[in-house]
Parts: structure tokens; C-alpha cells; sequence
């Protein structure tokens, strides 16, 4: 279903539930695409494609609101979902924290977020680069034993109207590449990572994935142990995109309300090192979701989250039902209810973090004793208010000594507030590599808590 | 209808060419009640429903789903699954085999008394609403967040295969809870009841959770909180671990679930979720655990999250020993995996899909702890010093399943056989086969299920709803107070 058509079914749905006596409406028309080759031992073993479609509508009466959602567009599906809807709203007690569906406002749409190439792209287009992965993986070395990964094409596309007159849509294609590989020699194992995230196959560079992911696996063959303790570390853009979503949570209103965020604790202080500077803006290209709008049609602001290492009333993320609980205007951040069992609340899918001027080069010149970290994993919250999170290093974890990369070392966990971890920014990259979703450079911290090791 | 769209689907994609097809025609329907600080935050319905085709062309794997359920879209959608397992056979190694089972006809459907979609939606809101107000007056000043929750699912689907089967299931699960979150000066505590992040969820009706009787644990739920935030601090040291089912359950799922699954042991997770240290040479020899470890995948189990009555490949029902007196004895497969390693009784029928748009994928069923012989009360007095710890709060563990750190919402020291204080902000560490071989008391009076509805898993990700049966267990020397 085109973007057009799209708006027209949720321009009708919210007609239609204001024609059956709905105060207010917002109606929310979707179209997902996932197309996905994905490859393990070397060979594809899963290869998917998905077209999935669904309406979400919501209406207030009286402040009773009725929430649904359907996973289909066609004329009997919204008017079920309107019907229903409004049934719900008629049993629910009133919400009095809630003030209203947010007012239109004018955006500007944003050009070349959509290839139509990439959205509608062929599976042996996918399989001929998930083969061409593998095969250069293997030409790394011999001793390279299984190739791993996935290849994703595909799109997603909602339009969003309400009664007051919001009018609003948004549509990107997207293209992400990943690749695993997993060296063995004299019993030992290697793994390495790399991955592209775009909105074009054009901007998928499948050589320099492969390569470098087989790179870093021929590279963490027979790991030394290194002692739990603290270290300098190096954290390549993987490792700090998974670790600021985490920290992002203490900016969202929802967290800010409850009292467990960090930001609540620590208005108008500078929390992090001066030269942290973290901004939310889904306008921005160099993000990978980008959009004008939000999921309720509220134009996407640029948010700074952190300026100067400062963080304050301002760094926090609204959709209209947080920021009408404080009498304030939603910041553009709702969440796009892509899903059925969709979130409610804000969320941050836009984030860059602000490049310095060194290279990773230069960091690992810098650190006498420390360890490179090229991705975290399994990342969970400990601590709410001070942000300690626990999670492990994968995919190639290396010990610096003198200034230079010495010897592999086996997975570690950290447990540490990250509060402190990024206080300690020593120096920031001066390139920036987009996540899914933060943009984000390499940085050198002054120390990093290591409380484990994991066996090879 | 539904029956039709689906044989069309089968009879496009067998016609183009396909050596095997399944077709699963699923339709969803979800239910999500939400109460915060006496406010209805979430008062939600979900209607999903679609066709996922399945198909073996040239010996490699295609797969396609829609929720467009017209004629054309759902001929699209199989021929297109036929061409996506076209371009998987330019990047095969081997042909995919599949282990035999019967295509049987048959249908299950979930045992409940009371339908949870027909209790009129006043009745379940007024119940998490009375239990969120309990909660919210034990203290004005101190609970700053009281929330209660209601979630309820309906699953209707068809099974079709090229083989012949023909299955009709209906599996409906639902289940809540409460949680509150008392704060002062910045530190934050949470108690949450039967367990935490929603609650607790079994396959059945609203009489299970009417038998939660949420208000009636609401006050000593909020209590607990308050009683944390003037507790110490959990203490950096090594000690005996006693672990209440609430945290046990998510234990058994990370440290023993993930790693018996098959598909992670031969490599086609690695890109994502990792692979495991239970590799297919420790199979029947590895010392996993100490002899009164014995853990099973059983899909039976009545009440089971993870329980239903054929697996989403067909293959019915099973009960399946992983763990037995401590030894590693079999894997969580499906119909390829167990091919390829010639698993003698085939399939363990743990193939699940989240969605008609998912491809089915190993996934647990119910991962049980069998009891032991203790009582919980014995347990602790046996204890002269150790910690037993409560609900699990956070969780976090490696790629291969070794090492892992879980906290908990609350905790109690115990000296000379008795909870002799509270204590907050309790982690524990260590590596999965040392930890469990260290157990050493399983107790057998508080065994049950427990429902967990958010397993990740694969790619593109899905969702799966599984169980876990536990009770309290006790573990020594085990590293505890991380954090």
C-alpha cells in the first residue's frame, strides 16, 4: 500500500470514529517489509519474507480512551477497529492525567529516505552478497571455520491523522548487513564482528564487513585470562551505541516521572566529561530511522541530551501524554506503534553522539594497560539511578600494554555505573559509525570495572 | 476460510516445485490492562492474523508470510517463498534433511474454566485496580510508583503440511501482577508480586489469575519496598545461595534452556544470540550439574507457559530429560537439527513461531527443574550461613551460556538456619556448570510454574512465551554482592 493510502485509511478511521462519537481520534496506518537472508556454517539456512500491515486507533471519550490495534487495512478491518475502540473507551474509567491528542503542526518532510530499490529488493540479490560474505571471510584464512550472519532489505512506512488535524507520514527503506566469524586453531576459538546499517543496499559495503569481521576473528584465536579489575578502555562505536541505549533510558519522561531517572538526581550538573556532548534528532541523515515526524505526527525536535557533560530538565523526551501530565509539549519523541503489542511512552531512536579529533589509532597510543572492546553484550540495568549496568565483552576483546594492541583476552564482564565510565571520557573519535540506533565514534575512557571473566 | 487461504497457499507452493511445504494459518488476539498511581496508563486490545508458508525447493529453506489474507496476495506470498528458497539453494553446503514424524489430524485447545476475553473488561480492571491501591496506601510519602497489570493471549492456528498434517490449536495464557517502587533520597527500591516485569502467566483461564489474588499480596509487596530502602547493602563476599523460585526460573532459562538448544549448539544462532558450551560432543557424558540437578522440556506440563498440544513443524507434545542426576542428556531440536545429528526419538517438538510471519525456530517449551526432596523451611534451617535471595531483578549472561550475573529485588541474610535480616541490591555470579554443580538441596513443597512471556530469539527477533517449573534450590560457594 503506497504512503497515500496509508494516510487516506487513517484519515477515514479517524472520521469514522468521530461520525461515532468519539471527543477525539488519532488513527495510525503501517506497512512493515522485512525481507532477510540469514547465513550460519557457511551456508544460508534461513531466508524469510515478510509484508506485514496494521492500523492502531485511539479515541477519547471523556477521557476514557479506547486503545486497538489490527494487523490489517482493509474497509471492514477499520471499521471493526473503530467500533471497538470505542467499545473499550466506553467501559475504561477516565484517564484525568490525560490532556488531549497533541495539536497539529507543520513539518517538513525529509528527502531520500526511501529507495525504492532496497525496499523492494530480490532475495538472490541477497543470497549472491550473504555468499560473497562468506567467501571472503574464508579467504582471510585457512583456519576460518564458519561464516555467520544476515542480510536485511526491506522498509517501513506509517502515516498518522488525528481529529484536531494532525496529518502526518513517514517512510524509510532499510538495508543492514551483518556478519559473524569464527576462526579455530590448536583447539581454540576466534570470533569477530562487523555490520552496515542504511537506507540504501548501495551504502552496504559487503567487502569491508567481511573483512573486517573475519579480521578481528583470525586476531582473538587462544585469548590470554586477564584479570578482573579496573581498566582504561577503548570502546569501539558498538560497544558505546548498546551502552548509551541503556543510559538513554534515564532521558526519557517515563523513567524521569517515576523517579529512577539519573537526570532526576542530577539537574543542572555536569554528569559526564565536558567534551560529552549527546543530542537526539531524527532529522538528522547521518541516524539511521529518520523522520519528520514521531508516532503520534509531532515534528521530530533535535533534543540535546547532554551538553558539556550537563544534563537538565531539557534532556528529557516527551509524547504528549508524559508532557501533558506536566503541563509541557511533547518533544516529537512517541514511540511509532509498528508493533500490536506496541509500547507506550517515548523513546530515543536518533541518537549522536559528538565526534572529537583523534583517531582509534591515536587511543590505543594513549593507553599504558587497558582493554579494546569491540562490542558489549547481554546489557542489563542493575542500578536505575546510577546507572550501573552489567553485560559482557564478544567478538574480539583485546589487553592494550605500552600503547599497543599485545594479545587477544577472553571475554570479560563489566559491572560499573556508566555515570562514572563516561565522567572519565578521556578522548573521543573523530569518525562516527551509525548504529541502529545511535551514531556514535569510538571513545577512550579512564577506566572501565571488569568483575569476571568468561571461560573460552 | 481461513482453512482455504491456507490450502491455496500449500497447493501454489507444491505445484512451483516445493520437496516439502507447511503452511501456518495463525490469528492472535491480545489483551493489555495496565493500572499506575490509580490511573488507567493502558487499556489495550490486538487482533494479528495471517499466513506464514514454509518450503524445502532444491533442498534449502524459503519462507514468506503476509497479513493481507485475500486469494492473490496469499498466491504472492507462496510463490514467493518458493523464490526465496530458490536463492538460498545459490549459497547451500547440504540439503536439508528432516527427521520423520507422523502427520497426524488433530486438534488441542488450552483447559481453562473461565474464557479471560469474556470477563467483562470493568471486573479485571476494578481487580488490578484494587490491587495497585492497596499497594499505593501503605505509604503516600515512600511509594512513589504502584502499577498492576492484567495481559491475556489467544492463539488460533492451522497446520498444514505437504506430508498431510492437519492441526487446529487454540492456545489461550493469561496472568498479571503488581509492582511497587518506594524511594527516598535518590535511592530506589522495587518489590513486585508473584514475580516481576508484569507478573506471572500460566496456559489457562481468568481463574488463574484470580488465584494470584493480587490485592491480597499488595500490602506486604509495598511493605518489603519500604523495608528496603533502610536495609543494608547486599555484602561483597563468597557464600551459600539459597534462590527462591521467582529468580530460579529465570536461572534455569538462561543457564540451562538456551544452552540445551540445538540449533545454538550447531551454530545458526551465532550471529545473534551466540552459540553454547554444551557442545554435540558432551552430549550424554557432561557433568552438568551435581546429581540432584535433573531438569526436563516438557510441552505437557499442566499450566505450563511453554505448554501446548503440537509443536509449530507438527510434531506433538513431548516431555524431554536435559539434565539427568547431573548429566548432559539431550537437546531442545527440531525436525532438521535432530536430523542432522540422527537424534534416535527425532524432534523434541520445540519448533515455535511467534507469529504467522516468523519462520519457527528451537525454542523452549517448559525448562523444569524437577523437585527435590526438601521442604523450604527445612532448607534454610539446614543453612548456618548464606543469603537467600528473591524475584529476580536484573540478568545478564554470556554468548555461550558460562557466565552470567543475575540481581534480585530483595534479599535475606541467613545465619544459624533462620532469615535473619534484609538486605538490598543482591547480585550473584559464576559459571553455569560450576553453579549448578554446587547445588546441593532442591526443594520439592513450593514447586511451580512460572511464565515467562518475553524470550528473545533469532532474527529478524521474535518473542516466544515459555515456562518454567522451579522451587527453591541452594547452592554453595557461589560469589555474591557484584554490584
Amino acid at each position: 500500500m503506497s504512503l497515500e493510502n496509508l494516510s487516506e485509511v487513517a484519515r477515514k478511521a479517524t472520521r469514522l470514529a468521530i461520525k461515532k462519537g468519539a471527543d477525539q481520534a488519532e488513527a495510525t496506518a503501517y506497512t512493515l517489509v522485512e525481507d532477510l537472508t540469514r547465513f550460519a556454517n557457511s551456508q544460508i539456512h534461513q531466508n524469510v519474507a515478510t509484508h506485514k500491515e496494521g492500523l492502531r486507533v485511539r479515541v477519547v471519550l471523556k477521557k476514557r480512551i479506547g486503545d486497538l490495534a489490527v494487523g490489517a487495512l482493509d474497509p471492514p478491518s477499520i471499521l471493526s477497529a473503530v467500533r471497538d475502540s470505542i467499545k473499550i473507551a466506553k467501559l475504561s474509567p477516565p484517564n484525568e492525567l490525560f490532556k488531549s491528542l497533541p495539536e497539529p503542526k507543520k513539518y517538513t518532510a525529509l528527502r531520500g529516505t526511501f529507495d525504492r530499490r532496497t525496499a523492494a529488493c530480490d532475495p538472490n540479490f541477497r543470497a549472491d552478497n550473504a555468499k560473497r560474505a562468506i567467501q571472503i571471510a574464508h579467504d582471510k584464512a585457512n583456519f576460518v571455520k564458519a561464516v555467520a550472519g544476515s542480510y536485511m532489505t526491506g522498509s517501513s512506512s506509517f502515516a498518522v491523522a488525528n481529529s484536531l488535524g494532525t496529518d502526518a507520514k513517514a517512510q524509510v527503506s532499510l538495508a543492514q548487513m551483518a556478519v559473524t566469524v569464527i576462526s579455530k586453531k590448536k583447539g581454540s576459538e576466534g570470533h569477530g564482528y562487523y555490520s552496515g546499517f542504511a537506507r540504501s543496499t548501495r551504502e552496504i559495503d559487503v567487502d569491508t564487513i567481511a573483512e573486517k569481521a573475519a579480521d578481528k576473528s583470525v586476531k582473538t584465536i587462544q585469548p590470554a585470562r586477564l584479570e578482573p579489575g579496573e581498566y582504561e578502555a577503548v570502546l569501539a562505536p558498538d560497544a558505546v551505541a548498546l551502552s548509551l541505549y541503556y543510559v538513554s533510558n534515564g532521558f526519557l519522561a517515563t523513567w524521569f516521572q517515576d523517579g529512577t531517572s539519573f537526570v532526576k538526581y542530577n539537574l543542572g550538573k555536569q554528569v559526564f566529561d565536558e567534551k560529552f556532548n549527546l543530542k537526539d534528532d531524527g532529522r538528522d541523515m547521518a541516524t539511521l530511522y529518520v523522520s519528520p515526524v514521531d508516532g503520534e505526527g509531532v515534528p521530530k525536535q533535535a533534543l540535546s541530551l547532554v551538553k558539556k557533560g550537563f544534563v537538565d530538565e531539557r534532556s528529557i523526551s516527551y509524547d504528549s501524554y508524559t508532557a501533558g501530565k506536566e503541563g509541557k509539549k511533547s518533544t516529537g519523541h512517541a514511540s511509532v506503534p509498528f508493533i500490536e503489542a506496541f509500547a507506550a511512552g517515548p523513546d530515543l531512536v536518533n541518537m549522536l553522539l559528538a565526534p572529537g579529533d583523534v583517531s582509534e589509532e591515536e587511543m590505543i597510543k594513549e593507553t599504558s594497560r587497558g582493554v579494546y572492546v569491540s562490542r558489549f553484550w547481554y546489557v542489563r540495568t542493575v542500578n536505575q539511578p546510577r546507572m550501573i549496568l552489567t553485560g559482557l565483552t564478544r567478538d574480539g576483546t583485546f589487553l592494550i600494554e605500552n600503547g599497543e594492541i599485545t594479545k587477544p583476552v577472553r571475554n570479560l564482564r563489566f559491572t560499573d555505573s556508566f555515570l562514572d565510565v563516561y565522567k572519565g571520557t578521556q578522548m573521543i573519535g573523530k569518525d562516527q559509525e551509525r548504529q541502529t540506533l545511535a551514531t556514535v565514534p569510538t571513545l577512550k575512557v579512564s577506566k572501565l570495572r571488569f568483575t569476571g571473566v568468561s571461560e573460552e | 476460510m481461513s482453512e482455504d487461504l491456507a490450502r491455496v497457499a500449500l497447493r501454489t507452493v507444491q505445484k512451483l516445485g516445493a520437496s516439502y511445504a507447511d503452511v501456518r494459518y495463525v490469528r492472535i488476539e491480545s489483551e493489555n490492562l495496565h493500572v499506575k498511581k490509580g490511573v488507567p496508563e493502558e487499556i489495550r486490545k490486538g487482533v494479528l492474523a495471517g499466513i506464514g508458508v514454509r518450503a524445502i525447493v532444491k533442498g534449502a529453506w524459503g519462507f514468506a508470510g503476509t497479513t493481507t489474507l485475500k486469494r492473490a496476495s496469499i498466491v504472492d506470498t507462496a510463490k514467493k517463498a518458493y523464490k526465496v528458497a530458490c536463492a538460498s539453494a545459490r549459497a547451500k553446503k547440504t540439503d536439508v534433511k528432516l527427521s520423520p514424524t507422523l502427520a497426524k489430524k488433530a486438534k488441542y485447545s488450552t483447559p481453562f474454566k473461565k474464557d479471560p476475553f469474556k470477563v467483562p473488561l470493568q471486573e479485571k480492571l476494578d481487580a488490578i485496580k484494587a490491587a495497585e491501591r492497596t499497594a499505593a496506601a501503605e505509604s503516600k510519602d515512600l511509594i512513589r510508583t504502584s502499577s498492576s497489570f492484567f495481559r491475556a493471549h489467544r492463539e488460533r492456528k492451522l497446520f498444514l503440511s505437504s506430508e498431510g498434517a492437519k492441526i487446529n490449536q487454540t492456545i489461550v495464557w493469561c496472568g498479571g501482577g503488581l509492582s511497587a517502587t518506594a524511594i527516598k533520597n535518590g535511592d530506589v527500591q522495587v518489590r513486585s508480586y508473584p514475580a516481576s516485569f508484569r507478573g506471572n502467566f500460566n496456559t489457562a483461564g481468568y481463574e488463574f489469575f484470580e488465584s494470584l489474588d493480587l490485592a491480597g499480596h499488595a500490602s506486604e509487596t509495598a511493605r518489603e519496598a519500604i523495608q528496603l530502602l533502610s536495609a543494608e547493602k547486599c555484602p561483597s563476599t563468597t557464600t551459600t545461595l539459597i534462590t527462591a523460585g521467582d529468580q530460579l526460573a529465570l536461572q534455569v532459562h538462561e543457564s540451562c534452556g538456551h544452552p540445551t538448544e540445538l540449533d545454538r549448539a550447531l551454530g545458526t544462532e551465532a550471529d545473534y544470540a551466540g552459540t553454547s558450551f554444551l557442545t554435540t560432543d558432551k552430549l550424554g557424558t557432561f557433568k552438568y550439574g551435581s546429581p540432584k540437578v535433573n531438569i526436563s522440556a516438557d510441552a505437557t506440563t499442566p499450566g505450563g507457559l511453554g505448554t501446548f498440544g503440537y509443536d509449530d513443524e507438527g510434531v506433538p507434545a513431548k516431555n524431554i530429560p536435559l539434565i539427568k542426576r547431573g548429566v548432559f542428556v539431550n537437546y531442545q531440536s527440531s525436525r532438521e537439527t535432530a536430523a542432522l545429528l540422527n537424534l534416535p526419538k527425532g524432534s523434541s517438538g520445540g519448533m515455535r513461531a511467534d507469529s504467522p510471519l516468523a519462520m519457527p525456530i528451537v525454542r523452549m517449551t517448559n525448562i523444569n527443574l524437577l523437585p527435590g526432596d526438601w521442604k523450604v523451611e527445612e532448607l534454610i534451617r539446614d543453612t548456618q550461613e548464606g543469603i537467600l535471595m528473591l524475584t529476580n531483578k536484573s540478568w545478564s549472561i554470556d554468548d555461550r551460556r558460562l557466565n552470567f550475573q543475575f540481581g534480585t529485588e530483595a534479599a535475606w541474610l541467613i545465619r544459624s538456619g533462620s532469615k535473619e535480616q534484609m538486605i538490598k541490591q543482591a547480585t550473584y555470579t559464576g559459571i553455569t556448570h560450576q553453579f549448578w554443580g554446587s547445588c546441593d538441596a532442591v526443594s520439592n513443597d513450593d514447586w511451580h510454574m512460572h511464565g515467562t512471556p518475553t524470550c528473545g530469539k533469532g532474527v529478524p527477533g521474535q518473542v516466544m512465551y515459555v515456562g518454567h517449573g522451579v522451587s527453591t534450590a541452594r547452592f554453595r560457594n557461589v560469589q555474591v554482592g557484584i554490584a
